[in-house]
């Protein structure tokens, strides 16, 4: 069969499908979990990515901006899906999910680093499934006998202490915003950001009392509409994704600005751009200049024997 | 050599009558002829000979010119077709320019067709003689052109065609430039699993003439390349070619392959039927020639890992630009071969809707071993190997609707595949074929047709009309009539192959453009004549070999390739390439760059650029006239054969009582052919004709008809070569065509009578339909009458000297 190309827009999802006749390339876009962010429509390297503001009808709340993909573009690399902090695309290739981009290290992988020390936990505690904004976390009790425990009423203060937490994170989709982190009343949780930067409000352009922003923000909390009915940013869980920055309604009032991702290391071309395009030109150098001392340090180790310059001078 | 064009004063002319035996002097009274001549004005010396063309006949015509001083000669003898170049010879012998001699036809043209009244024939014979001085009185001496010949080839197109041309030629010693626009030379054949009729493996005997191209001294391959424009002529075209980017060093690239492993991006393989796919940089298929990678930057994310990986050899240059080349050749080879139709269109197929329909070309990338699926022939919905497959014929092949000729090698290649799929899968598959005739002509191909019955296909006469499936399975039901039992059929198939027409080749049409050649009605090239030029385009210079000139086997291609290599040859074997003088010339002053010649020439010798006045390109031009008779202007003149020299003759026709005479125009290769045949088979028709010569009809201007009807002329005839193939120069019989149909409408409007003008298509075979015409022409002069005739000139004369005047 010739090669067929499919592209299939609903509520739910949106699919691009490239039918070979032993290849199949899909890629699926849940609009659920996407938030209009934008950060997949810089990082895509064909710029088949759009990400397009929605007409908000007065009284209802703003709605979040919609994404459409380019088939006669798309080159079903995966990028978009390493990319996205909520893990809202997956590109397969023959229903499995192994990107070649990464395999081939063409494009890093982003670090959601997300510790959880369950011994800590207090044994009845659900506060990090109850708070975290996106129901990503999952606690779960196992009794002594290896059997799932749901209530700790009827245990014995002896089987409490041995009932064991586990509390899965659905990584994948966590945006590393914090919440959970901060809410955590034992400091069980530590969460470095994937994505740090700054999120600023112009309080004269912010107008009165709209909170297009808050309508689609996917982090409860991050931001909030203050007495003076305009709103402020709450940094610690701000995930700096800018689905804010894409409803509202005055240009500049808003401003997200990214400078640093956290990823594993790779040398690529097209992270290089990825990079700039998500962050700033002045935050890429500023880390490829980071990478470049560093293996001039490696280099220059190398060649001279380290171990003499292991001075403060030198470093 | 008297050069200089001789003012009135100075015209001294001389009559050559010749007896030849009994034939012209049986019927006609050559001394009477003779005596005539010597009362006609400029002319100084008049002499009758026995045989003129004979060694003592030209010698006195030598010494003639010498003792008299005589400037032009004219010979009242045979036919020109006859002994034209003879007596070229024998004047520039002594020392006269050939080009001012003229032939007076009293042979073919009054003896021997006006046997039965030879005063008559004695009559037309002495108004000949004075057509004939007329003419010369107005020539002009023309040397013969010499072009110097760039002894290279460019041949376009690096199929199996092109590649046995430029192998050919480069063996010769020649220089030959190959121009592919795909990245890889090898063509359709390289995309084959094996071949019919002896299942060769198809790389495997192609693959060496690919690496023989690459490597032979002699031969340049520009792959991944254009062509942009090609400029000049015969032994002398400058071709600009524009060689893509590939983002690859090929004097760097090794061909390694380690780029190719290191990228991420891999993007549907057109080359594969988009079966199967390609790295961001690849080559098309493994046994590329020339073996250089590309990068497409269209799918290309810019990561940089081939560059890292290719590391110090640095062949990989993403900044690299498109490079223009300038080459300067002799000949042109067109070798672009044909594209494979996909039958979108036929929606009653399902192709493109049920995955398990796939066409030929499809399922040979399926079964061959290194393809996307190793060989195994297997169903896109499911990737089961099927258990029963039919083949369709004829998809989209002689079908009024979408191509209406034969596509010539889809019946042997589907052949091919059923044999392919029996002697695989044995009694595991059971293969149908729905035809309509099985054309298997070639050496050993009814050999073949007769392997695939003994192998228990299923071979069913009859038309598919629809293919339905079973949405759940995916499986296909094809409706069909059994023709030959006359009953319908419907069988069902795990997959369906459509064998579909092979189409001219994407960019032909520019390449058409490009090279100023026609295309046929489905779009191929068209050559210079069918049955024995099949190989010349009519552009001279340029060749054409393998299917953009009209589908063809493998084999069939080889030869054509060797063929046009020949062809090329003997261009570029020449130092000088020489051009008959008998050309046309642009009046700069009075064109006004309407550009209708550019149009009109059948040549496409041409040019007319933009602002500035048209130009012929002398070595292109054949010298048919066409464009004099159609410029609006009068700017052009064809040398030999002028407006001037033709009016001349016309005037001196009908001297004497016009109204009497039907003045012929009749074209050299066919009417006036005919004509002499009608003479040498001794029909007898009518001595009332005056015929006059030019070399197409192409070139009969209305002025022509205009001036013979003012000038009192009782019947008009004008012979043509017959549409639609027959005329020499292409296609001027339709420009003359086009032109007289208005021109008769115009003259009934004005009260001529209808068949006083007349346009009658004779081929040189057809003698005894000329002599017939001219019978009949001449009744129907009797039959209008004289008073009627004249009454009807009288009465256009006015209308008709008001429009010549504008001249």
């Amino acid at each position: 069969m010739p090669l067929k190309t499919l592209k299939k827009d609903t509520a739910d999802a949106l699919t691009l499908e490239w039918i070979l006749q032993v290849k199949n390339y899909k890629l699926i876009l849940d609009r659920k979990r996407c938030v209009g962010c934008q950060i997949c429509t810089v990082a895509c390297p064909k710029e088949a990515i759009k990400t397009l503001k929605q007409p908000k009808i007065e009284g209802s709340k703003a709605l979040k901006a919609k994404v459409d993909i380019d088939l006669s573009k798309c080159n079903f690399c995966g990028i978009c899906d390493v990319t996205c902090p909520f893990g809202a695309i997956k590109v397969n290739l023959n229903g499995k999910h192994d990107l070649a981009v990464l395999t081939k290290e063409s494009y890093p992988q982003l670090v959601k680093d997300i510790a959880v020390d369950t011994k800590v936990c207090p044994k009845d505690c659900v506060a990090c499934e109850s708070t975290c904004p996106l129901a990503l976390i999952k606690v779960s009790k196992v009794g002594f006998d290896g059997k799932p425990v749901e209530d700790l009423s009827d245990l014995t203060p002896n089987e409490k202490k041995r009932v064991q937490i586990t509390v899965d994170v659905q990584k994948e989709n966590c945006p590393t915003c914090k919440v959970c982190e901060v809410k955590c009343p034992a400091n069980a949780i530590k969460i470095k950001k994937t994505f740090q930067g700054k999120t600023t409000v112009n309080q004269q352009k912010c107008p009165d009392g709209c909170h297009d922003c808050l309508d689609v923000c996917p982090i409860t909390g991050a931001l909030e509409l203050g007495e003076d009915k305009k709103v402020h940013v709450d940094e610690t869980s701000c995930i700096f994704c800018g689905a804010c920055k894409n409803v509202c309604p005055v240009e500049d009032a808003l401003v997200v600005k990214r400078t640093k991702v956290a990823h594993s290391p790779v040398h690529s071309g097209t992270w290089n751009k990825a990079l700039e395009k998500i962050t700033s030109l002045e935050d890429a150098s500023k880390e490829l200049e980071a990478q470049a001392a560093h293996n001039r340090l490696v280099v220059i180790e190398k060649r001279f024997q380290a171990e003499a310059l292991k001075t403060e001078d030198y470093r | 050599m008297s050069t200089t064009p001789a003012k009135p004063e100075d015209l001294r002319v001389g009559v050559f009558v010749c007896h030849c035996g009994l034939n012209i002097a049986g019927t006609v009274d050559v001394h009477a002829v003779a005596e005539y001549a010597r009362t006609i004005p400029d002319v100084v010396f008049v002499k009758e000979n026995r045989y003129t063309c004979a060694d003592p006949g030209q010698e006195e015509i030598r010494k003639a010119i010498r003792d008299q001083k005589l400037n032009r000669v004219v010979i009242a003898a045979c036919s020109p077709r006859m002994h034209e170049p003879t007596f070229r010879r024998t004047v520039s012998e002594a020392g006269l320019n050939p080009f001012l001699y003229e032939m007076a036809n009293i042979r073919e043209f009054a003896s021997w067709c006006h046997q039965n009244d030879p005063a008559a024939a004695t009559e037309r014979a002495k108004d000949s003689v004075r057509m004939a001085v007329a003419k010369a009185r107005l020539m002009q001496p023309l040397q013969t052109i010499e072009v110097p010949v760039t002894n290279k080839a460019l041949i376009i197109g690096g199929g199996i065609a092109g590649m046995n041309a430029a192998l050919d030629l480069a063996e010769q010693g020649f220089k030959v430039f190959m121009l592919e626009n795909s990245q890889s030379i090898g063509g359709h054949m390289a995309a084959l699993d094996k071949t019919f009729p002896t299942l060769d493996c198809s790389i495997c005997i192609e693959g060496p003439k690919m690496v023989d191209c690459a490597r032979h001294p002699n031969i340049k391959i520009f792959a991944n390349s254009n062509l942009i424009k090609v400029d000049g002529y015969i032994g002398n075209f400058k071709a600009k070619i524009r060689k893509n980017p590939r983002y690859v060093i090929p004097e760097k690239c090794t061909g390694c392959g380690e780029c190719k492993d290191a990228c991420p991006i891999e993007y549907p393989n057109e080359w594969d039927m988009n079966l199967g796919t390609r790295k961001a940089i690849s080559v098309p298929f493994d046994q590329t020639v020339p073996l250089i990678y590309s990068i497409n930057r269209d799918y290309c994310i810019e990561c940089f890992k081939c560059t890292e990986v290719c590391g110090e050899r640095q062949a990989i240059d993403f900044n690299q630009k498109a490079e223009e080349v300038d080459l300067e050749v002799g000949a042109i080879i067109v070798s672009t071969g044909f594209d494979v139709y996909e039958p979108y269109d036929m929606p009653l197929l399902g192709y493109g809707k049920y995955p398990n329909v796939i066409t030929s070309m499809e399922f040979e990338r399926l079964i061959l071993a290194a393809g996307p699926t190793g060989g195994k022939v297997i169903r896109q919905s499911d990737g089961q190997k099927p258990h029963r497959i039919a083949f369709i014929q004829c998809v989209g092949s002689r079908d009024k609707q979408h191509y209406p000729y034969c596509s010539n090698f889809c019946c042997m290649y589907t052949l091919k595949h059923v044999v392919q799929l029996k002697e695989k899968y044995k009694e595991d598959v059971e293969v149908y074929v729905f035809y309509m005739d099985i054309r298997s002509p070639g050496k050993g191909y009814e050999e073949f047709y007769d392997r695939a019955r003994e192998r228990g296909v299923n071979f069913i006469r009859g038309r598919v009309s629809r293919i339905d499936e079973d949405p759940a399975t995916h499986n296909l039901t094809v409706h069909s009539e059994d023709s030959l039992l006359g009953q319908p059929i419907e069988v069902e198939a795990d997959m369906v192959v459509l064998a579909t027409a092979a189409v001219p080749k994407k960019g032909s049409d520019e390449i058409a453009r490009i090279l100023n050649l026609s295309r046929d009605a489905n779009g191929f090239f068209m050559e210079a004549h069918p049955k024995l030029k099949p190989m010349d385009a009519p552009t001279d210079g340029v060749f054409f070999a393998g299917a953009c000139a009209g589908l063809k086997d493998i084999p069939y291609s080889v030869s054509q390739g060797s063929g046009a290599a020949s062809r090329a040859a003997t261009v570029i074997s020449k130092t000088k390439w020489k051009i008959e003088p008998i050309i046309s010339i642009v009046d700069e002053s009075k064109c006004k760059k309407c550009g209708v010649c550019v149009d009109k020439c059948p040549y496409g010798a041409i040019r007319q650029d933009e602002g500035k006045p048209a130009q012929i390109i002398t070595a292109s031009c054949h010298g048919c006239g066409t464009c004099v008779a159609e410029c609006p202007q009068h700017a052009i003149t064809q040398m030999h054969f002028t407006d001037a020299q033709i009016m001349a003759q016309i005037r001196a026709a009908l001297q004497d009582k016009p109204e009497e005479k039907i003045l012929a125009i009749l074209c050299n290769w066919c009417s006036y052919a005919g004509a002499d045949l009608a003479g040498i088979s001794r029909f007898d028709y009518p001595a009332s004709v005056r015929a006059i010569r030019v070399m197409c009809s192409g070139r009969v201007a209305r002025e022509f008809v205009l001036e013979a009807l003012r000038l009192g002329a009782g019947m008009v005839l004008v012979g043509a070569c017959h549409l639609p193939y027959d005329c020499h120069y292409i296609s001027g019989n339709y420009k003359m065509k086009d032109r007289t149909d208005a021109l008769k409408n115009m003259l009934t409007k004005l009260g001529m009578s209808p068949e006083r003008f007349r346009v009658e298509y004779v081929s040189a075979a057809e003698g005894i339909r000329y002599a017939e015409v001219i019978k009949e022409i001449d009744e129907q002069r009797k039959a209008l009458g004289k008073e009627k005739i004249q009454a009807e000139n009288a009465k256009l004369k006015p209308i008709l000297e008001n429009m010549l005047k504008r001249k």
